[in-house]
């Protein structure tokens, strides 16, 4: 049934062998026959597409939109998203600088501003019913921050320590020299009162000192990064970076004594 | 009805200057958004709704202040009372003589504030002192077109 006469079988094994020999040949040709079609093939595929285009012009023009949407909602949940990582991190600092530290704590966070340029206050969510008091000391993770003015059931008001009437009893952590930091209003604070020979220098750190009937000793104000003399010639001032940033400050603890 | 309005805006802008964004805060100074909505209602209502409504602003912005005295009411009072007198004295038909008027108002409010900072005994360096004098006024000034609009539209 399945009989071939010689001469099939013989066509049939030079046919094989051709294949086998234009195969076994082939990377050879296959580069310099694609080199020579791709204009062409880009050309003819350019030219399908445009005519895709146009055609499906309108199917396009509303899938754009679609994907537009698409990506616009994607972008704001990822805005969304870094948003929340962000609270998680900064939530995190204070939860593990709330467990080391040796004060006891109530977190909070800002809702409001001071409404004028004149003043420097916060709001906060915390008050009366959380165990916040007027004169209560306000930190945050970086240093500290301000201390309670006003407290409402459910909220408090904070002046912060770059308010003008603010006077900080402070010392110098070195040389534990010591001086009254007052704010500015401006993003730096100014220690002053210090004798014409205070030992003090550019990068010292400034602490609150145990003189203070608001703030516990030792809360960290902020580091010096200038050094002048007073305009009577009588004393010195040194400008203070505050350690805490009081524009983006978001989160607050406030000390129970 | 319009009262109630006004109270609303009143209620509207005090949170809005409470939670102005931090994006839009010039050289740490916001515009007072208050004194504008304080001083744009004499040029649209009776001054006897302007003046009240003057008085409610500051006190709510009192309110907000670290400070206990009340001197935001008493100027609201007093720059509603003299954009009154201001107001029959000369036309202020138009908006830049409005705008005018605003910015003067503001740069008045921050010298008083200033005076009254300064005269409590706290120290403000001159830089400082200039910068909220007059970045806050201008920025105030600036603002002012858009709660001209606001205002109209709840006068009409």
């Amino acid at each position: 049934m399945f009989k071939l006469s010689r001469k099939t079988l013989v066509n049939l094994i030079l046919a094989a062998c051709v294949v086998l020999l234009i195969s076994a040949f082939s990377p050879f040709f296959k580069d310099s026959v694609q080199k020579t079609l791709k204009p062409q093939l880009t050309l003819i595929d350019l030219f399908k597409r445009e005519c895709a285009g146009i055609i499906f012009y309108h199917r396009n023009m509303i899938e754009l939109s679609r994907l537009n949407n698409e990506a616009e909602n994607l972008r704001r949940r990822l805005f969304d998203l870094r948003e929340i990582e962000q609270e998680n991190g900064r939530l995190k600092n204070l939860l593990s600088f709330k467990q080391r530290s040796s004060f006891r704590l109530v977190s909070a966070r800002v809702i409001a501003r001071s409404p004028d340029s004149w003043s420097s206050s916060i709001i906060i969510d915390k008050g009366r019913h959380n165990g916040i008091r007027r004169g209560m000391a306000v930190i945050n993770t970086q240093g500290l921050v301000g201390r309670v003015i006003e407290s409402a059931e459910n909220s408090s008001k904070i002046l912060l320590v770059n308010d003008p009437s603010q006077g900080i009893s402070s010392i110098v952590q070195r040389t534990r020299q010591e001086g009254l930091v007052s704010g500015s209003l401006g993003s730096n604070l100014i220690m002053r009162y210090l004798p014409d020979n205070a030992q003090i220098a550019v990068g010292d750190t400034i602490i609150t000192s145990e003189l203070s009937q608001v703030y516990p000793k030792g809360l960290l104000v902020g580091k010096v990064i200038n050094i002048g003399k007073e305009f009577s010639g009588l004393s010195r001032y040194a400008v203070v970076k505050p350690a805490a940033d009081f524009s983006s400050v978001e989160e607050v603890l406030v000390i129970i004594p | 009805m319009k009262k109630w309005l006004i109270l609303i805006v009143l209620i509207f802008l005090v949170t809005l200057q409470l939670t102005w964004p931090v994006f839009l805060v010039f050289f740490n100074t916001k515009p007072d958004l208050l004194l504008i909505f304080a001083i744009s209602l004499v040029f649209y209502f009776n001054f006897k709704i302007a003046f009240v409504s003057a008085i409610l602003a500051g006190l709510l912005k009192d309110t907000f202040m670290p400070s206990g005295l009340a001197i935001n009411t008493v100027l609201f009072g007093v720059w509603s009372y003299l954009t009154f007198r201001l107001s029959s004295q000369i036309s202020t038909e138009n908006n830049y003589v409005r705008l005018a008027i605003i910015l003067l108002i503001a740069v008045l409010n921050n010298t008083v504030l200033g005076i009254q900072s300064l005269h409590s005994g706290n120290y403000i360096p001159a830089g400082i002192f200039l910068r909220n004098l007059i970045i806050p006024s201008v920025y105030t000034g600036a603002v002012s077109p858009l709660i001209f609009k606001l205002t109209k539209r709840i006068s009409a």
